[in-house]
């Protein structure tokens, strides 16, 4: 490969971190506080939940399918935690634990109906989205449990570090998901399945069974998801997540992956999470009223897919 | 025939290398005219130009002394320029006749008349010889043969609202039977002689000969020679295209090398396209060819054998050396050793918008990852570098993304994913589909290669003569019945037709095999 060309590759591979700090210096300039470190430690420390989230989306959309249904698997994870430590009184190991299987529990299904009984996930997910939400008022009666200090430590940040346990480990699980999407087999395949899944089978790869997985990762990761946002509250909120699988679908666009399958990055979903979460604390800081700050979100949304799709156009003809 | 329809001027274009050097070239009112020249020679991009698809080039053309430039494809609609692609551009999910008349729905009012539509597409049906197809059925559930027909009929539909004054059909014959390929050419002189000029692009040779007022040769973007049709010979425009002299076919070892064991054992198959069982046997170092016309059995056989249609009766067995198993299902197979090459390259073997090297090592990952699942990535760089010398692919490098190759070396690298699998049975459906001469004896030389290593290949091909060329063996289809077995050299084309033919001649279409193969022999004298 010519050096040119490396760099080339090089620089649609980072545009998307560079956009970010040029997004985090412009708001940096335009408002004193932003570029401290408490700011920053505030913000990174909001984000696990959708971080771990928009990877299994990411995943979602490379294998071709859509998850729906992530943001009430949330809620539900939550609630799980939530009755598990205060009602039942186990150990929060035990919760967490429990609430991981709930989460993968939903992908499960999810991933089984939309593979072998040939349902469209959108639907099945759309059908997801709707029960794991009932289930979660049905475990905590429609309220939010209090749980306190108990579950807290996860996301506050540790002594003079600024970072939490739970930014911790959503930043490995980045890495992991990283190295397996670009370095395993498991990672191949499902770059495979979501390209084409006829030419795939005949390839003798069993197309169904990535994609259960897939799903079932995704589900999990939002079981995951649940547990920090209910660390982060000190409580399970039966609302938790309304909404989060729009948030975790744009990060991932933005992060230049593909809703035609195939195509995706981690690091880039990463860097997604980071400019949506950039771009709305920086407007609230620089006095951006609520109502415009959604109509900017969205613009930003719509132009990175423009660019990202002017980009690859550009490199198809190269 | 002596007026100037269309005239071509120092015609340039370049990707990131250039095309087309500067191609000059006139075509006659009425004639037919072919255009020949391996794949990647630039004969698509002249036609893509033609058609309004690339429209970033230098030079001129004149057509009907104005001059052209179209932009986009209903540009050249409008000037009366209709093409029949190489790709398919059917929509399944419409009907026939929806497909047909797509660019002038008959309407009033914006709804559209069905009974007007059916009818208006009857005429280009019945016209391209898909009689016994109806009008209102879905586009999807046509065969490739018929789908190509149909695209044939959609550009001759464009006669309902401006004349059609040229006509460019890219390799119109790819997937069709001889009689339908017959019935084709048939069409085409009748067009001819109403003053409709045809471009005609086809690897078949003889047929360009045949049914050509000229024809004009392309290699490396440039037109070597444009002559008129009687006075090329096939040996002639093979050494154009190749810029080589003819060395001849293939230059096969025929030692009789191959155990006789058998390796795989078809053992009375039936399933819902099967009727009456099939059983074949297929043994180490042997080529087994598998004859029919187009929709007797040929590409569901493969299928069947590949573990990718339920099987209602029977078993198919792959030999190893102390043990039998019975294959159930396609990630079986592949375990196993089997391979399969399919005939729609764009629908289910490459893996568009991903590199060569993931294409070329997909089936064969495990080959070159830890137990853990981990690629080595410098293995994979080695595997693919060395097909890609193996098999002389045309790349800029491993990381070129598949899509961008030409036909004959997307095949190649989808041959050479079994090659790095190690298949010990080749499933192989029309691998020479759409691929240049060179490309097509390269296919060859290596199947031989492998015949001798000791691999077990079975291929189907609707070109008699290939199969003639390097099998060892041809079983024969009819209408989804297996009629008849031939060993090597005791068989005539004219008895494998006869035999193709037989279960067909009871349906409407009773066709006299005796002058189809006398017809299909003077088609195929060379390949």
């Amino acid at each position: 490969m010519s050096p040119i060309k490396q760099f080339r590759q090089h620089i649609d591979q980072y545009f998307i971190v560079a956009s970010l700090i040029i997004l985090i210096l412009f708001f940096g300039m335009l408002s004193e506080n932003f570029l401290s470190l408490t700011t920053l430690s505030t913000i990174l420390n909001q984000l696990p939940s959708l971080i771990v989230v928009t990877i299994g989306i990411t995943l979602v959309l490379i294998v071709a399918d859509i998850d729906l249904s992530v943001g009430s698997v949330l809620g539900l994870s939550a609630a799980v935690v939530g009755i598990s430590v205060v009602g039942l009184g186990l150990p929060l190991p035990i919760a967490c634990f429990l609430a991981l299987a709930a989460g993968a529990t939903c992908g499960l299904i999810n991933g089984f109906l939309s593979s072998y009984f040939g349902l469209p996930s959108f639907i099945v997910t759309l059908g997801m989205l709707e029960m794991s939400r009932g289930a979660a008022y049905m475990t905590t009666n429609s309220q939010t449990i209090f749980i306190g200090p108990d579950i807290q430590f996860i996301a506050l940040p540790i002594s003079n570090t600024g970072v939490s346990p739970a930014l911790v480990i959503a930043l490995m699980i980045v890495f992991i998901a990283h190295f397996i999407l670009n370095k395993t087999v498991f990672g191949r395949y499902i770059v495979a399945v979501g390209t084409n899944d006829k030419a795939a089978r005949m390839s003798g790869i069993d197309t169904k069974y990535y994609k259960v997985v897939v799903l079932t990762l995704s589900g999990l990761l939002a079981g995951l998801g649940g547990i920090f946002n209910a660390a982060y509250l000190g409580a399970a909120d039966p609302n938790a997540g309304i909404g989060l699988e729009l948030s975790a679908i744009a990060a991932a666009v933005i992060g230049g992956t593909s809703l035609m399958g195939g195509r995706g990055s981690i690091i880039g979903a990463l860097a997604g999470v980071l400019i949506i979460a950039v771009l709305q604390n920086g407007l609230a800081q620089i006095g951006v009223a609520e109502p415009s700050k959604r109509v900017i979100t969205g613009a930003v949304i719509i132009v990175a897919v423009l660019f990202d799709q002017w980009k690859t156009k550009k490199g198809a003809l190269n | 025939m002596s007026e100037v329809l269309l005239t071509i001027n120092d015609l340039h274009k370049s990707f990131s290398t250039p095309v087309l050097k500067g191609i000059n070239l006139s075509f006659m009112r009425g004639e037919i005219h072919s255009i020949i020249g391996e794949n990647g020679a630039g004969k698509s991009t002249l036609m893509n130009i033609l058609t309004g698809q690339l429209y970033k080039w230098e030079g001129s053309i004149i057509f009907e002394e104005q001059n052209y430039s179209p932009t986009k494809p209903s540009d050249a609609q409008l000037f009366g320029i209709s093409s029949a692609a190489q790709e398919l551009s059917i929509i399944g999910t419409l009907s026939v006749a929806e497909n047909i008349l797509l660019r002038k729905l008959p309407n009033k009012l914006t709804f559209v008349s069905t009974s007007e539509l059916e009818g208006k597409a009857r005429y280009f049906l019945d016209l391209i010889g898909l009689e016994h197809i109806d009008a209102s059925m879905l586009a999807e559930h046509l065969t490739l043969g018929e789908s190509q027909l149909l695209e044939l009929a959609k550009a001759l539909a464009i006669k309902t609202f401006t004349e059609c004054k040229l006509l460019i059909l890219d390799e119109p014959t790819a997937a069709l039977s001889g009689p339908q390929a017959d019935k084709l050419h048939s069409i085409i002189k009748g067009l001819s002689d109403d003053g409709v000029t045809i471009i005609y692009i086809s690897h078949r040779l003889e047929d360009v000969r045949q049914i050509s007022d000229r024809i004009s040769v392309m290699r490396d973007g440039v037109i070597v020679k444009s002559s008129s049709a009687s006075n090329l010979s096939i040996d002639n425009m093979i050494s154009m295209m190749s810029g080589k002299p003819f060395l001849g076919r293939s230059d096969r070892n025929d030692n009789q090398i191959y155990e006789l064991d058998s390796i795989l054992e078809i053992n009375g198959i039936t399933n819902k396209y099967f009727q009456h069982p099939i059983s074949f046997k297929s043994r180490k170092g042997e080529i087994v060819g598998v004859a029919g016309l187009a929709g007797s059995g040929r590409t569901e056989l493969l299928k069947a054998l590949f573990g990718l249609s339920s099987i209602n009766t029977g078993t198919i067995s792959l030999i190893t050396n102390d043990s039998s198993e019975v294959i159930k299902n396609s990630r079986q197979a592949v375990k196993l050793g089997i391979g399969y090459l399919s005939k729609d390259r764009k629908k289910t073997g490459i893996l568009a918008g991903q590199s060569l090297a993931m294409n070329l090592t997909l089936p064969g990952l495990s080959l070159i990852s830890s137990t853990a699942g981990i690629i080595d990535s410098k293995k994979e760089l080695e595997v693919t570098q060395d097909f890609i010398s193996k098999l002389a692919i045309k790349c800029t490098d491993n990381t070129q993304s598949i899509e961008s190759l030409s036909g004959g070396n997307q095949q190649k690298v989808l041959l050479a994913r079994w090659l790095h699998c190690d298949s010990k049975v080749l499933l192989l459906d029309e691998p020479t589909r759409g691929v240049d001469i060179n490309a097509k004896h390269l296919i060859y030389n290596q199947l031989n290669n492998l015949r001798q290593q000791g691999k077990s290949i079975i291929i189907a091909s609707s070109e008699i003569e290939e199969l003639t060329n390097i099998c060892d063996r041809i079983i024969v289809l009819s209408n989804f019945k297996l009629v008849k077995e031939f060993k090597k050299e005791c068989w005539s084309k004219n008895e494998i037709l006869t035999a193709a033919f037989q279960e067909f001649t009871t349906s409407k279409s009773v066709v006299n095999p005796q002058n189809i193969s006398k017809n299909r022999e003077s088609n195929h004298v060379s390949n």
